[in-house]
């Protein structure tokens, strides 16, 4: 089992994880009942499950998870529909990278939480700061996540488009955006994961609704469980969306993997 | 569809130093020649390939195409590279189909019949819906070859097509290309290091020197071999003659070429 860089058949790796996970419930739960550490810092395994259905029974938590996954989706939609058509644009054409990159290299290296108050300040404690925060966070690596990989696009294929007799927006539509979406993809599904970080700094600090809200506002009470159960079901949800992009991925760009 | 260059050179810019990659260079190609460039790696003739093909720019002088002087890419002259460039999110008939997809006037039948001709003269038949990553290294460049011959150039230009091909493989695609050549006729610029590839398929080889590229010798081997080619030529005595004497003026090129490096 202990093989120098070897692979294991599918079996142990399944039981292999399961076992991680089952000691890590374990050690928590003995240390819950131990009383090393008060019930109200550690609560037991089981009580964040059981806090977890009473946030769907007794506090709707279901409509706050739609609401932070639409704003999520809207703010990386957003950043999408912006960052893709530039990214190409910036790989294609040096003076629109010359021109953009500075620029956004500076914006990526601020903190976005530092830039939640002036947001505030901008837009207003409603729903069009948190969008903003959310596309703060994710459309400035995006758009050069995007240049990136249409920079890495074989020049070959590139010249092959033109000497087939393609134009330039030809070959960018036929050639290179075809020949990049895999890696796109796989960047979108990556930069979907930041906007739920920044989804909840943004709920945390102004919102009065969202899975930040809600797990902000139980902290108040020190309501641990439920804190926790919500903090478990962001997982839940980032790990559902991961999955279904790997799925999508997996069926839509099979010709990758080869025999 | 005669193909001219007068006294085309190509110097990259670098920073602080110049290269001269080619010396002025003029040449003639007529209709239907396949013409094969034979050189020491990195000699630059492959850049003299692309200048032709418009993916560089020359130095100083013109390419025209029976009179009508050439700059930037187009359907014109159609390119096979040395890495597999077919498109591994299209399938083989999909490939060969991005061939006519910037031509104008056909029809989906007539483009449906060129695709399974194209497919059936590289021999890919029964693959037609195969993607480009589960075939082999032969196959993707064959795909290539086809997708190339889709678009109907009038100029056909090889940059060491079957380079990264086994020999028997190689053998089998040089067969193909002759065959192909004699069946569509189009003038060819074919771009290799292996002296038997350059001799077997040619109707005309052109020898270039070490860098920067000027050329060496220009031998019709059409006069001396033949229009007939098929693999057992290489045993032939004629064949065997000019293989011997295309390699020593390679070794002497060599040979100058390091003492030249030396002496810098």
């Amino acid at each position: 089992m202990f093989g120098f860089r070897t692979t294991l058949p599918r079996q142990t790796e399944i039981a292999l994880g399961l076992a991680g996970l089952l000691a890590f419930f374990a050690l928590w739960h003995v240390t819950a009942v131990s009383g090393w550490v008060k019930p109200q810092f550690l609560p037991t395994p089981w009580a964040v499950v059981e806090a977890f259905g009473r946030l769907f029974t007794e506090r709707n938590f279901a409509v706050d998870i739609l609401i932070s996954v639409g704003r999520v989706w809207l703010a990386f939609l957003l950043s999408v529909l912006i960052a893709v058509p530039l990214g190409l644009l910036m790989s294609c054409y040096r003076a629109v990278g010359a021109f953009v990159e500075p620029f956004i290299d500076f914006i990526r290296y601020l903190p976005v939480p530092a830039m939640v108050p002036l947001l505030i300040i901008w837009f207003g404690v409603g729903e069009a700061s948190k969008i903003a925060v959310l596309w703060m966070g994710t459309f400035f690596q995006l758009v050069l996540l995007i240049a990136d990989d249409t920079k890495r696009v074989p020049a070959e294929y590139i010249e092959t488009g033109f000497t087939l007799g393609a134009n330039q927006w030809q070959v960018i539509r036929d050639i290179i955006t075809p020949a990049a979406l895999p890696s796109m993809v796989d960047n979108l599904r990556i930069s979907l994961g930041w906007c739920w970080t920044y989804l909840i700094i943004a709920e945390i600090v102004a919102a009065s609704s969202g899975v930040g809200h809600v797990i902000w506002s139980l902290r108040r009470f020190v309501k641990t469980p439920e804190v926790m159960a919500g903090i478990v079901a962001i997982g839940i949800v980032g790990l559902l969306t991961d999955q279904a992009f790997r799925y999508v991925h997996r069926r839509r760009f099979h010709y990758q993997d080869t025999q | 569809m005669t193909l001219t260059l007068e006294t085309v050179s190509k110097t990259f810019r670098g920073d602080g130093r110049d290269v001269e990659a080619v010396t002025p260079i003029s040449l003639t190609i007529e209709t239907g020649q396949i013409v094969t460039f034979l050189g020491p790696s990195g000699c630059g003739k492959t850049t003299l390939m692309r200048m032709v093909g418009g993916l560089e720019t020359p130095t100083a002088g013109t390419i025209t195409l029976d009179g009508a002087r050439l700059t930037g890419p187009d359907r014109r002259r159609g390119m096979v590279f040395q890495s597999y460039s077919a498109f591994p999110w299209l399938t083989v008939a999909g490939n060969i189909r991005m061939g006519l997809k910037y031509r104008s006037g056909l029809t989906e039948a007539e483009q449906s019949e060129i695709v399974s001709d194209l497919i059936e003269t590289v021999g890919l038949k029964g693959f037609d819906d195969s993607y480009t990553n589960r075939i082999s290294g032969g196959m993707r460049q064959r795909v290539a070859i086809a997708r190339t011959l889709a678009a109907d150039p009038d100029v056909l230009l090889m940059d060491e097509p079957f380079g990264a091909l086994d020999a028997l493989t190689r053998e089998h695609l040089q067969t193909k290309l002759m065959e192909i050549n004699r069946r569509a006729g189009k003038t060819t610029i074919f771009v290799t290091h292996d002296v038997e590839e350059a001799i077997l398929i040619a109707h005309r080889l052109v020898i270039f020197s070490a860098r920067p590229a000027r050329i060496l010798e220009d031998i019709d081997v059409g006069a001396k071999l033949g229009e007939a080619r098929e693999q057992s030529l290489r045993d032939a005595p004629d064949f065997l003659d000019l293989r011997r004497h295309v390699q020593t003026v390679i070794r002497a090129e060599f040979a100058r070429a390091q003492t030249d490096a030396e002496h810098v």
